[in-house]
């Protein structure tokens, strides 16, 4: 049957509520000894922010430049419709003309998308 | 289909039009040329059939003559919009082409909205409807306020719409269908209700009304109508707002009907009384005149949600009527106010002596908004309450608040009208930004008669109802 009709009545869902306080509790008392078993030594360069072993410079919180998240977010999208290709060449010979025309129409608008984002610039480096 | 399929491919168009056309008036031209075509060809499909005949779409989409007459009153209203406010659209930044793309592609949502059949289509349609709007909303990139609207309408919106797949979850969980119709089916017989789908159902509940800016799930309309550029709190404070009641009352009508106990006309009734106080009662307070029409369009939302409780004909017939004039009436006022200096109810100080053309528009759009007699907002106030009464007349609180409310509403709607007519101006700039132009009031004025014709009139939209 259906999904949820195991579970009808309030107290089938014991086991699920122990869980979730068997969880909760867990992670809170494991947080808890750790924090209070735990030796402290606190000096500055330990407070520091974790740089992967580098001192820190400055600020994070200023403005960087956008062309990377630009081209990798276009590189996701082209890369995921060559994905759609795989099905289709496994299929080639199955879907026939009809197939090829699909896919012809697949490409073209994949092609549209690009000349787009050339036009807009999306793929200039420099400025 | 017609509305869905040409709205999606004029948005792809205008992408391309803004690379190829770099004069932003011709752009202009282009859109409202493609929105009138669109236009026409949603009025092709309620006279006849749909240009595209694809039956394997029917389990996910399914068009009712009443989704197709909506969809003919947004492209209608939208046509509208793009006229009176298209020189507006153009001032707000750079990228012309793609704002007009972009409404486009919500015009797509609606056209989903309107018909869909299946659940996941319901989350489509709400999504492809929401995500431009969120560009929209930051279309000034240099205004903080515009950035901080997106941001917060964004965030808002996204946990909107994962309660809203929470719900359908649940939903799905309990009945084993995205479907609607199978949905409808199976609760019939499944009494009493089971605990997840009554628990999806509610999630669901609240994320429409989170949709359509119903109180208490109305937080995020003030400041996002605010901080958006004024030309799209236009859009979004109007064909937005229909579709998507549009929407809810589709999703909750025929399949969830097993539902309608009278537990479900509780929850309305709270939902739409919550709703029409907080709307009336802060947009008295409010002294920008946008964020008056921000509270009002959340008010007037609250009028709306009558067809979600009622679920007849007259709702339907209501909110044909109500979506039209409403959104008729906030486009024209919106249209002059993004045009204005000063945005709040001084800047209307002596507008009637310049632009006494624009002023009779204006009264005439205040007063729909009002629902004062012989205007299409009074049949729409009219048609709504008695939907409510006609389907369970023990609700006498409820109408006798909606009315009290509307009487509410007349005193700050009626601030514009005071000030235009019976103030002097006192400043010496110029109530205008830009210079308008002279077919600016004639076509305010025509929009003001067309609104007069469906209060005088309602048949000529409703026959459309019952070919």
């Amino acid at each position: 049957m259906y999904l949820l009709d195991a579970l009808s009545t309030p107290a089938q869902y014991l086991p699920i509520a122990i869980q979730f306080a068997f969880g909760v509790l867990f992670v809170a008392g494991m947080i808890a000894i750790s924090h209070f078993l735990g030796p402290k030594r606190n000096t500055s360069d330990k407070l520091d922010t974790f740089e992967s072993g580098i001192e820190q410079i400055g600020n994070a919180r200023q403005p960087m430049a956008i062309k990377y998240f630009l081209v990798a977010i276009l590189f996701v999208l082209f890369d995921v419709e060559v994905i759609f290709f795989y099905p289709y060449a496994l299929n080639f010979k199955s879907l026939g003309w009809e197939g090829f025309a699909a896919v012809c129409m697949f490409v073209t608008f994949f092609f549209a998308g690009f000349f787009y984002i050339y036009k807009k610039g999306a793929l200039k480096w420099e400025d | 289909m017609n509305l869905i399929i040409i709205s999606a491919l004029s948005g792809v168009v205008m992408m391309f039009s803004g690379l190829f056309v770099k004069n932003n008036r011709t752009i202009s031209y282009i859109a409202t040329a493609l929105i009138i075509f669109l236009s026409l060809a949603t009025m092709c499909e309620l006279g006849a059939k749909s240009w595209f005949n694809i039956p394997q779409a029917e389990a996910m989409l399914r068009t009712s003559v009443y989704g197709k007459l909506i969809g003919v009153i947004l492209t209608i209203a939208t046509t509208f919009y793009f006229v009176l406010s298209g020189k507006d659209i153009e001032r707000v930044g750079k990228h012309v082409a793609d704002y007009y793309a972009l409404m486009f592609f919500v015009l797509a949502g609606a056209g989903i909205l309107l018909s869909f059949q299946n659940l996941l289509m319901l989350f489509l349609g709400v999504e492809i409807l929401t995500i431009p709007l969120f560009i929209l909303t930051g279309a000034q990139k240099q205004n903080l306020k515009s950035n901080e609207a997106s941001l917060k309408y964004f965030l808002m919106g996204a946990f909107s719409t994962g309660i809203m797949l929470m719900g359908i979850v649940l939903i799905y969980g309990a009945m084993g269908s995205f479907d609607l119709s199978v949905i409808g089916k199976k609760a019939q017989f499944a009494t009493p209700i089971h605990g997840a789908n009554l628990m999806g159902l509610l999630l669901l509940l609240a994320s429409m009304a989170f949709k359509v800016s119903a109180a208490p799930f109305h937080f995020w309309t003030p400041d996002v109508y605010d901080g958006a550029p004024t030309v799209f709190t236009s859009f979004m404070a109007t064909i937005v707002k229909v579709a998507a009641v549009v929407a809810f009352i589709r999703l909750f009508e025929g399949s969830m009907e097993p539902f309608h106990t009278s537990k479900w006309q509780i929850l309305v009734s709270i939902l739409i009384a919550c709703t029409l106080l907080v709307g009336n009662i802060t947009a008295v307070f409010q002294q920008s005149v946008k964020r008056m029409l921000a509270y009002s369009s959340i008010s007037q939302a609250g009028y709306m949600l009558f067809a979600v409780f009622a679920f007849n004909a007259f709702g339907k017939e209501g909110i044909t009527i109500y979506g039209l004039s409403y959104s008729l009436a906030t486009i024209g006022i919106f249209s002059v106010l993004s045009k204005m200096q000063d945005i709040t109810f001084d800047g209307f100080n002596g507008l009637a002596r310049q632009y006494p053309g624009i002023a009779f528009a204006l009264t005439v759009f205040v007063l729909s908004l009002a629902g004062i007699p012989l205007t299409g907002g009074f049949l729409g106030k009219f048609y709504m309450i008695s939907a409510g009464a006609a389907s369970n007349s023990s609700y006498t609180w409820l109408f006798i608040l909606a009315i009290l409310c509307a009487a509410v509403s007349v005193y700050y709607y009626f601030r514009i009208i005071q000030a235009m007519y019976f103030k002097e101006r006192v400043s010496d700039t110029p109530v205008f930004e830009v210079p308008v132009s002279k077919a600016f009031p004639i076509l305010l004025i025509v929009v003001a008669a067309l609104i007069i014709l469906i209060g005088i009139n309602p048949q000529i939209l409703l026959q459309y109802l019952y070919f």
